[in-house]
């Protein structure tokens, strides 16, 4: 028999071995000295070790044992990892938002227009585009990023570092009544100004008073787009507001698509004509709508979810509404005043936007 | 399984030794051992009860290492605040104290396949269960254990000698 090897020899000592290879192993190492050495040796080692784990059994209690299994990364290293992950991750976002601001702004008065459509009134309009800017004391609401109407509170927005201002901006916005007048957003034509509820990080171009000059100014809550019209939409108290209309005559070599969304669903908004309006816009309107009824803390949320298609609405609404028309004097523009009050109520009203007007101008040609 | 009370009156001595000498503690060891009778309960049918039941702890213990490495660190500070406020009469204390360390260094440096044979040896289990239970072929088990015994035993002897080098050191 060759010698037995090590691992042999143990099994031997264990009683592992079967009875023949036992009897044989038995045989050579009472032959072989080298072997029975081996042997020997081997019953060392397991005494040895036998008493050297039983000088483990001492072990106290709640104890740790001395060897880890496996290291592993300090949880703080991950937890500094992910927190720089999601700040980069923040910084990203906000970025790509702040960019994408460039984007001609009328959105997010659409969306509001289309919350606010029970007091629409079809504004004497005729065929011209422009924007309404009556450099009037401002603030433009830009650049902020996931707020506008879309539910969110104020303490999620102050994690973006949105100013204050902004804010208070967005706030005086939501607290718009849903039965303020506003513009008729069926020829919105490309502007596809639905896009904007769905997406609400694109939120500018609403101009708002801030500054509290004399006699309470005239607050002006929106410009919504019409073609062949200017459109501003005036604050006179909380909660009623009136709609300015200053036709304005049209040139069509300046019709200029400021607005192109990429939103398919807006194409689709679009592409209906202005009696029926999609269901995507419907459903905008019904969102912004509910956002809107949400910040105001129980305003009046009774506006239809939907813009032209309800004449029963309109013509209720109509019963209640007054108009006044005039000529302005500077521009020779046909101005339609229109809002809830009495028409005594509205010439009042009327002086002081003329009065604001002329302010405006008179600032903006000095 | 109505078996466990028999299975725990059997096994539980030597699970617990085999877990404390593997795991230094014997309060995690009691855990431990409680927690794999627990399991076979679970079980209808177990065909070989030891091998199974260290199998089960031995995987219990590398799991729960796993996820408890902060238990065992808050374990730790408590345990060498307890031994800052016991003192102990020298002499018998510190000798075992010194050995049950050189102990605990000699079994840590061994491969975790030839700690855990060899524990499991030494609680009795024979070839084939400790090559059921760590899924080795029981060819192998007597070369793993040759193994494990040899380094163990030298690596206690070379941690015993410069022990006793640094103690003449500290008395000349």
């Amino acid at each position: 028999m060759q010698h037995p090897d090590e691992g042999t020899i143990h099994s031997w000592l264990d009683g592992a071995l079967s009875a023949d290879e036992t009897v044989r192993l038995e045989a050579h190492v009472k032959e072989c000295p080298q072997c029975a050495a081996a042997v020997a040796e081997a019953r060392g080692f397991i005494a040895g070790a036998s008493r050297i784990l039983t000088a483990l059994d001492n072990a106290p209690r709640g104890v740790v044992p001395v060897a880890a299994p496996k290291k592993r990364v300090d949880p703080l290293v991950w937890r500094v990892a992910a927190t720089v992950l999601v700040v980069a991750a923040g910084t990203l976002v906000v970025a790509r938002n702040r960019g994408s601001n460039e984007q001609p702004a009328d959105r997010v008065m659409v969306s509001r227009q289309q919350a606010s459509v029970a007091t629409r009134v079809p504004a004497a309009g005729g065929p011209a585009a422009v924007a309404v800017d009556q450099a009037m004391p401002k603030a433009v609401v830009g650049n902020a990023p996931t707020i506008a109407l879309s539910g969110k509170t104020g303490a999620s927005d102050s994690r973006f570092g949105i100013p204050a201002r902004e804010n208070n901006a967005l706030e005086k916005r939501a607290m718009m009544p849903a039965g303020q007048a506003a513009a008729a957003s069926e020829i919105a034509g490309a502007a596809a100004p639905t896009a904007s509820t769905f997406a609400p990080s694109h939120v500018a171009g609403v101009v708002v008073t801030d500054s509290a000059s004399e006699p309470e100014p005239l607050k002006l809550v929106g410009t919504p787009r019409r073609i062949g019209a200017k459109v501003t939409l005036y604050e006179v108290a909380p909660g009623d507001t009136v709609t300015l209309t200053e036709s304005v005559p049209l040139a069509l070599g300046k019709v200029v698509v400021t607005s192109t969304s990429s939103a398919s669903i807006a194409r689709q908004g679009t592409g209906k004509s202005a009696a029926a309006p999609s269901n995507a816009q419907a459903d905008a309107a019904a969102i912004t709508s509910a956002a809107a009824s949400q910040r105001a803390g129980g305003a009046p949320a009774s506006a239809p979810a939907v813009s032209a298609p309800a004449p029963k609405s309109l013509l209720a609404m109509a019963n209640t509404l007054h108009t006044i028309m005039w000529t302005d004097a500077a521009t020779g523009n046909a101005l339609t005043l229109t809002g809830r009050m009495p028409e005594a109520r509205l010439q009042e009203i009327k002086i002081r936007i003329e009065r604001e007007r002329a302010a405006a101008a008179a600032k903006k040609t000095p | 399984m109505a078996d466990v009370d028999r299975l725990f009156r059997t096994y539980n001595a030597a699970l617990v030794r085999y877990l404390t000498r593997r795991l230094g503690d014997r309060d995690w060891a009691e855990e431990v051992a409680q927690e794999t009778f627990v399991r076979a309960l679970r079980q209808t049918s177990i065909q070989n009860e030891r091998a199974w039941l260290f199998a089960v702890a031995t995987n219990l213990v590398r799991d729960e290492a796993r996820k408890d490495m902060r238990r065992r660190k808050h374990l730790a500070l408590l345990a060498e605040e307890e031994r800052d406020e016991i003192v102990e009469p020298e002499e018998t204390t510190l000798e075992r104290a010194q050995e049950a360390t050189m102990a605990r260094k000699a079994v840590d440096g061994l491969a975790e396949r030839d700690r855990l044979a060899l524990l499991m040896r030494e609680e009795g289990l024979d070839y084939n269960e400790i090559a059921e239970a760590l899924q080795l072929s029981p060819g192998s088990v007597g070369t793993t254990l040759s193994r494990a015994r040899r380094r163990l035993v030298e690596s206690y002897e070379a941690l015993q000698k410069s022990q006793e080098e640094r103690e003449k050191n500290a008395a000349s």
